[in-house]
């Protein structure tokens, strides 16, 4: 019995000896469940799945299109308090510093959709399929519209090719001047022009149309009058796209991805999101900031009272002009006609933004201000015949066409030929920029159109010409460049 | 070799047999005459032993005359006594800190006499005094250096163990190992642990990678060789009640402060008559209640000469302050210890433990918590409307959108967890030979929870909790581990002097599981009755996931070498190696190799110092070692598609893959270097004992999980993340410093008093991330700027914002300031005065700056002792000196509640220069700036209690051992100048390991649960 036992132990005393040497294989393992992201691309659905991944992105441009338009003179920040949202706050008043949370969201986040994109770039030779080039084209069309934002925001940024960006990249490859990243945003959309399919395969993918008319607007943000002209005719000439007829069907819920959507952005309201990762909602959170604050009454959700227009926009619209009522609310009309309620937030004006408030009907899952389902129409076709009457009267190319595009918007807006327009030459010029003006308030464009056509300055009170046209460089991505990267000028 | 150890058992066996010998029977009695059960009785010369019984009495049969009885106890200073008559008595002295008790040290243990490392024990005796219903409240000031704080006053909520301050960002928690596994101390019954050692330098480098927080080792208790069964019965009942109500204003004064608050906005008056408002709803009052708390245990232990046992279970239920039912807990522990001689030189120990853990929970310290609601919800509205209704609070601008009725908050939160764990160890001891030793064990955790959410469908008026769609969310989690550790000793003295051990041992160490959550919504009926997803049978919108996965597996080989030497028991010497391979790094940084030395000198074994009257011992320590930290996120240092890539086709969400976080093949191990140099010595017949120690940690190639990178890199994507880096240096150093007196007055009274304090001088040596900081937390609504910061010489944690000069008091002081109108709002009399911290004549974001941090500069802790006849008294108390914390609870919107402290407010030119104007117009005083920032030093009388034990003679009547009856309060008082509820909330947000909380970001008090104060009788029963 004893010597039975001591065998026992010696026999643990062995195996103890044998599992010591199993050594160091023992820590070599795969992980469990997961896919390594190096070595992925091996079929046509990894390249589908991580294309969805790309546009996922196209939804945190919803802070782009708000600040965008606060910073405009459309708008005011608005918001509980002077000190709520200090970021958006700053933009409206024109104080921003490099220290400015949203502005720096606005890089992080197109730089991701720029990441996202270029990862699919990165492999595009992996493996072979057919349809391939339309996932790749829309992968190049994505990467065009995230670096146009990103141009546009902040002018020279660091590209990298068809490679994502490594850690210490920001220490080495230099800010491209604008003119390098317009030319590299125009080989992309060429290459998408030229793969992508007219009709999109699912709704909301980018189609050839989307990527002309974006062609177009970035041949326009370059005062390429021809290309642009040309480009934007395709879109027009096509034929797949025209006017809804009525301008207030456009931003309902039923109006989505309308005959008059080149490209938009699409939201849902069928997951939850959280305050702690705006960008992961699914849902359009410029919506939730646009709501009337503590409103109760019919048609609207409430929200966070951000994005205010001001009296100014609100009174420069001609008498019988029908996207007045569509574009703005009047809060107190609205509420002594419907018997609702309302609170007055910081810098309250009695107006709010129509056509991106939060409706009644969504499913209002958690949290229900960041979730609402509205998408953002990012080109209309109304955008694609403005530009190309501007494309055409500042060529010198034909300013009769200009007017027939001008005209084709204004019809629609006012419902008569009464308020054609006639002018021609730089009178035209203002007639198409103001045109510009009341057809897309509210939707985060007017910024933008008053500094690439000079006139910034004199529009936008606290407005810098010579630093304002575009916004700093969020102070940490100049620290971390290490002195590779300059900071915009005057900031 | 085998032949001959049979023939040792043989030979023992027959000496057993034809010795010439007689029966020996005695008593033990303890200092004060009581008589001591339990003791271990061993005749020196060969394996015979045995245990007192219950009224201190043993037999030995067959004893020689003198021959050499050893014993000893727990506490108690070992004694070897004589064997020169049948009948023999003995007293032991009750020396608490003997310095022949055996430290347990990890994989090995060493007299305390002889330990070289700055080691800490903490034995039963300590938590049956504290009677703490969590282990980790026992070492709540009662150990220098280590500090404890809890995450949460609420019943069952997790409790922090930091050793020697806070050197990560990250999970900055002491390791725990219970019988050498791996293990959680929340989840053990107190009363089972026989011993807790706190290994705080280079000592825990057996540890390695484990060891850079330090260790914390637990020892459970075991049944006793030749023991009768011996019952051991605690029980309890208190009642609980909150330590705090915070002063907040009334009805009348609220309704006067938002009529002045408007007026100076230039708005109509709210509350154009105040009289009849009196004093209001006092919403502290309705939420907070007294609740019962009852622990019951018991143990039954003993054992035969070859087999022991203890069993034991416990019960512990806990109801919150809040919410009673609502935010209630339950453990329940059954444990089995079993050890059998298999023969003479082999034993088998083994030791089981199940718990079941049971905790529902409120929505507790964050914004929109229960008591910030309480705090903020205005006591002029009533607790119910006309209609019985809880009543809505106004949805409004002015009360923002998160501030709900605390009560119809309570009434409609449903959750449930519940945690069932297994966990022990099997332990295999075989003495080869006098010197060789050889144990193999393997020990577990294996823990299965289930939890459960119900979102009910409810309105508050429009407000963020407005739920539309009712909803279940359940989850089902699995986790396990191993530890199997193989360990050889060899034990030798050479020439007569020179001791030698040498230990090496394999430790292997897997930890694994996976978690599965899913949601169902439409409830039937609205109701928890119904809350589950077999009948919630509603999904989300199409495209929508409703269920969710996960899994991991990470794993440790580590060997581990340790050579002790002593010259005579006066030169101490101690080495350790340790090799570390993990999972958690990379294929090019995987293994770690950790050294350590440990040297003393016990000066009053020199004969100079030998057997002076005066000094009892003296040694001295120093210690150097590198330690390892692996406590970051598995898979780190790989790219994988765990990112969240969801985007609409189609008008339905539709799912792909993205990258997770950026990875860092690069990563490697964190070191800690720690240095310790100390002191102990005993004065005065042993009874001053004191411990001094100066020590250096720094904290090299810190482990910084998510650090700020470059945005180019894509890790602000959905579901992406920075990556850890090897990135900083924090150093941590200071004095400790612990001090004891016992004395025994008369054979009535005795008493023991003791001090310890800690400085700790926490510093960021650096952060490498060329901004030279990361940032964390959060303060107020709306406001993006971070108020924490790790920044290069800086304690970690900081508080970074603007740093106030007083009030303007006219508008000629705003005229000659800077101009503040950069932070958003125009300034007039009465607001706040920022500093200009850069000098550049413009007040902006740039004028932040250090203004204070959550780091306690010193912490104390003094605890009593006395005796009196039957009747014995304890106070134990614990402060903490130098932490601030930022006061984030108040809503700052124009119609909600505020603390009293506004009545002292500027209200006219030289009212005040500390609180600003109230106003309905926009400011900039709600900016994170010093005048959020209090001192939150304390001091806390945890905990009192007088006890009365039975007569010996009448126990004995009765057939009892032991009765002792107490009472006590836990929680008694808490000096502080804080406003807040809880000076000792510290919680922060929760790290990407989704368990530990990060020290960026701590010490923001949003509505700190507070810690119960709990009024305890009970009984100790043992026979």
């Amino acid at each position: 019995m004893k010597k039975y036992i001591l065998n026992i132990g010696l026999g643990i005393v062995l195996l103890g000896a044998l599992s010591v040497s199993c050594s160091d294989n023992f820590v070599e393992r795969e992980p469990v469940y997961s896919i390594d992201s190096e070595n992925y691309f091996n079929s046509e659905s990894d390249y589908y799945n991580a294309l969805i991944g790309a546009y996922d992105l196209l939804q945190s441009s919803y802070v782009n299109v708000l600040l965008g338009e606060i910073a405009s003179d459309n708008t005011l920040a608005g918001g509980e308090s002077a000190s709520d949202v200090v970021g958006f706050q700053q933009v409206d008043e024109m104080t921003h510093t490099s220290v400015n949370s949203n502005i720096k969201d606005v890089w992080n986040w197109m730089f991701a959709g720029v990441n996202r994109a270029s990862y699919i770039l990165e492999f595009k030779d992996k493996t072979d399929f057919a349809g391939k080039n339309q996932i790749l084209a829309e992968a190049h069309f994505l990467r065009a519209y995230y670096h146009f934002e990103l141009v546009k925001w902040f002018g020279a940024i660091p590209l990298n090719g068809d490679k994502r960006f490594k850690l210490d990249d920001e220490k080495k490859i230099p800010r491209s001047p604008v003119k390098e990243v317009y030319a590299s945003i125009e080989a992309d959309l060429l290459y998408a022009v030229d793969n992508l399919s007219p009709d999109a395969p699912q709704t909301g993918r980018a189609t050839k149309g989307a990527a002309q008319a974006l062609l177009g607007k970035v041949y326009l943000y370059q005062d390429k009058f021809i290309d642009a002209s040309k480009v934007l005719d395709k879109v027009i000439e096509s034929g797949k796209y025209s006017l809804i007829a009525d301008y207030s069907a456009i931003f309902e819920n039923a109006g989505e991805n309308g005959k008059e959507s080149v490209f938009e952005v699409q939201y849902s309201d069928a997951e939850g999101a959280a305050f702690t990762c705006l960008q992961c909602s699914e849902g359009n959170v410029a919506v939730g900031f646009n709501g009337i604050r503590n409103y109760v009454g019919p048609v609207f959700d409430s929200g966070y009272s951000f994005n205010v227009p001001t009296p100014k926009i609100a009174n420069a619209f001609e008498v019988g002009d029908k996207r007045k009522d569509v574009s703005i609310l009047d809060i107190v009309a609205w509420a002594a006609a419907n018997n609702a309620t309302y609170g007055t937030g910081y810098k309250h004006t009695g107006y709010f933004n129509k056509k991106y408030l939060p409706r009644q009907g969504d499913s209002n899952i958690g949290d229900q201000n960041l979730t609402n389902p509205n998408n953002y129409r990012a080109i209309r076709y109304a955008d694609v015949l403005l530009m190309a009457a501007e494309a055409y009267n500042r060529g010198g190319l034909d300013d009769a066409k200009a007017r027939t595009y001008l005209n084709e918007v204004r019809r629609r807006a006012f419902g008569d030929t009464n308020h054609d327009i006639s002018a021609s030459g730089p009178a035209l010029t203002d007639f198409i920029w103001a045109e510009r003006r009341f057809e897309f308030v509210g939707e985060g464009i007017r910024f933008f159109d008053l500094v690439r056509t000079g006139k910034a300055a004199q529009e936008i009170v606290g407005f810098k010409a010579g630093k304002n046209e575009i916004f700093p460089v969020p102070i940490e991505e100049i620290q971390f460049a290490n002195g590779n990267w300059q900071q915009n000028p005057q900031y | 070799m085998k032949s001959r150890l049979l023939l040792t058992v043989l030979m023992l066996f027959t000496s057993y047999a034809f010795s010439q010998s007689f029966d020996v029977s005695g008593t033990v009695l303890d200092g004060s005459g009581l008589s001591l059960p339990g003791v271990n009785v061993k005749v020196k010369s060969s394996s015979q032993s045995t245990t007192t019984d219950f009224d201190g009495s043993f037999k030995l049969s067959g004893v020689p005359k003198g021959t050499v009885i050893v014993l000893s106890y727990i506490g108690y200073k070992t004694q070897e006594v004589v064997v020169s008559g049948t009948k023999i008595t003995v007293k032991m002295s009750d020396d608490a800190r003997s310095l022949d008790e055996v430290v347990v040290l990890g994989y090995s243990s060493r007299k305390k006499r002889d330990v070289t490392g700055a080691v800490t024990v903490v034995s039963s005796k300590t938590i049956e005094d504290l009677h703490p219903l969590k282990v980790e409240q026992a070492l709540q000031g009662t150990v220098a250096g280590v500090s404890v704080t809890a995450q949460s006053g609420s019943p069952g909520a997790a409790m922090n163990i930091n050793i020697r301050g806070i050197a990560t960002n990250g999970n900055n928690a002491a390791t725990v190992f219970i019988d050498g596994y791996q293990g959680d101390l929340s989840i053990l019954n107190p009363t089972d642990i026989e011993s807790i050692t706190v290994l705080k330098d280079a000592q825990a480098a057996v540890y390695g990678v484990l060891g850079a927080n330090g260790i914390v080792l637990v020892t459970t208790k075991t049944g006793k060789k030749n023991s009768k069964t011996k019952v051991s019965f605690n029980s309890s009942i208190g009642t609980q009640e909150t330590s705090k109500k915070m002063s907040v204003l009334n009805a009348t004064e609220y309704a006067l402060l938002l009529n002045e608050s408007y007026a100076n906005g230039g708005q109509a008056l709210p509350y154009p008559n105040v009289s009849g408002l009196g004093k209001g709803t006092d919403w502290q009052k309705e939420i907070f209640n007294p609740a019962p708390v009852i622990n019951n245990d018991i143990a039954i232990s003993g054992g035969s000469d070859k087999i022991t046992y203890l069993l034991s279970g416990s019960d512990l239920s806990q109801q919150g302050i809040i919410g009673g039912p609502k935010s209630d807990f339950k453990r329940n522990t059954a444990r089995l210890s079993l050890g059998a001689d298999l023969a003479s030189n082999m034993k088998l120990q083994t030791n089981i433990i199940y718990t079941y853990l049971d905790r529902d929970s409120l929505n507790e310290n964050g914004l929109g918590s229960v008591l910030f609601n309480a705090i903020n919800t205005p006591s002029t509205l009533p607790v119910r409307d006309q209609n019985g209704n809880y009543t809505l609070v106004p949805s409004s601008p002015g009360y923002g959108v998160e501030i709900i009725n605390p009560l119809a908050q309570i009434e409609n939160t449903y959750n449930d967890y519940k945690l069932r764990k297994l966990n022990g160890n099997v332990s295999f001891i075989y003495d080869i030979t006098k010197e060789f030793k050889f144990t193999s064990r393997i020990g577990f955790n294996t823990g299965n929870s289930i939890s459960r959410n119900f979102s009910k469908q409810i309105s508050y008026g429009g407000k963020v909790f407005d739920i539309t769609r009712s909803s279940v969310n359940q989850n089902t989690v699995n986790d396990n581990d191993y530890t199997l550790d193989l360990i050889a000793e060899y034990k030798k003295t050479l020439f007569g002097n020179h001791n030698i051990k040498a230990v090496l041992v394999s430790t292997v160490y897997k930890t694994w599981g996976s978690g599965l959550g899913a949601t169902g919504y439409d409830v039937p009926n609205n109701s928890w009755k119904y809350a589950d997803i077999s009948l919630a049978k509603g999904t989300s919108p199409a495209g929508g996931r409703d269920v969710s996965s996960y899994s991991y597996d990470d794993r440790r080989v580590s060997y581990v070498g340790m050579l002790e030497y002593d010259f005579k028991g006066k030169y101490l010497l101690n080495a350790i190696f340790r090799r570390d391979a993990s999972t958690k790094f990379g294929p090019e940084n995987r293994v770690g190799y950790f050294p350590s030395i440990t040297a003393g000198w016990v000066v009053s074994e020199e004969s100079f110092l030998k057997d002076n009257s005066i000094l009892n011992f003296l040694k001295f320590r120093v210690s150097y070692g590198v330690l390892g930290n692996d406590q970051i996120r598995s898979n780190a240092y790989t790219g994988l598609l765990n990112g969240e890539a969801t985007y609409v086709y189609n008008g339905a969400l539709i799912n792909g893959t993205a990258i997770g976080g950026l990875p860092n093949p690069k990563l490697q191990w964190e070191e800690a270097k720690k240095f310790d140099v100390g002191v102990d010595f005993r004065l005065l017949n042993n009874k001053l004992d004191i411990t001094a120690d100066y020590f250096i940690d720094t904290r090299d190639k810190l482990l910084i999980p998510k650090i700020p990178v470059s945005g180019i890199t894509g890790v602000y994507a959905p579901g992406a993340s920075s990556p850890t880096m090897n990135a900083g240096s924090v150093r941590n150093k200071g004095f400790e410093f612990a001090i004891n007196y016992k004395d025994k007055i008369s054979d009535n009274f005795n008493f023991n008093i003791g001090y310890n304090i800690t400085t700790i001088d926490n510093e960021v040596l650096e952060v490498a991330n060329s901004t030279g900081y990361t940032e964390a937390g959060g303060f107020g609504v709306g406001q993006p700027l971070l108020p924490s910061r790790m920044e290069k010489g800086k304690p970690i944690g900081s508080f970074y914002g603007y740093k106030t000069d007083g009030i303007f008091q006219n508008q000629a002081e705003i005229a000659a300031h800077p101009s503040q109108a950069a932070l958003g709002a125009a300034t007039a009399p009465g607001d706040i005065r920022f500093k200009d911290i850069n000098g550049d004549g413009v007040i902006d974001s740039k004028d932040r700056t250090n203004i204070g941090d959550p780091i306690a500069n010193v912490i104390m802790g003094l605890n009593l002792t006395l005796n009196y006849k039957n009747l014995d008294f304890l106070a134990y108390a614990y402060a903490s000196i130098g932490n601030d914390m930022v006061r984030n609870y108040e809503r700052t919107l124009t119609d909600v509640n505020r603390s009293n402290y506004v009545l002292g407010r500027w209200t006219g030119e030289g009212t005040s220069n500390t609180v600003p104007r109230v106003t309905t117009g926009a400011t900039n005083n709600n900016l994170f700036s010093d005048y959020y920032v209090e001192d939150a030093s304390f001091l806390r009388i945890q905990n009192v209690q007088l006890g009365y034990t039975l007569n010996k003679t009448f126990s004995d009547k009765i057939g009892i051992s032991k009765l002792r009856l107490y009472v006590g309060v836990n929680n008694l008082y808490t000096f502080t100048k804080y406003r807040g509820f809880d000076p000792a909330a510290i919680t922060g947000p929760q790290n990407d390991d989704n368990v530990s909380q990060s020290s960026v970001g701590s010490g923001i008090d949003n509505g700190f649960y507070p810690t119960p104060r709990i009024y305890t009788m009970g009984l100790n029963l043992n026979f």
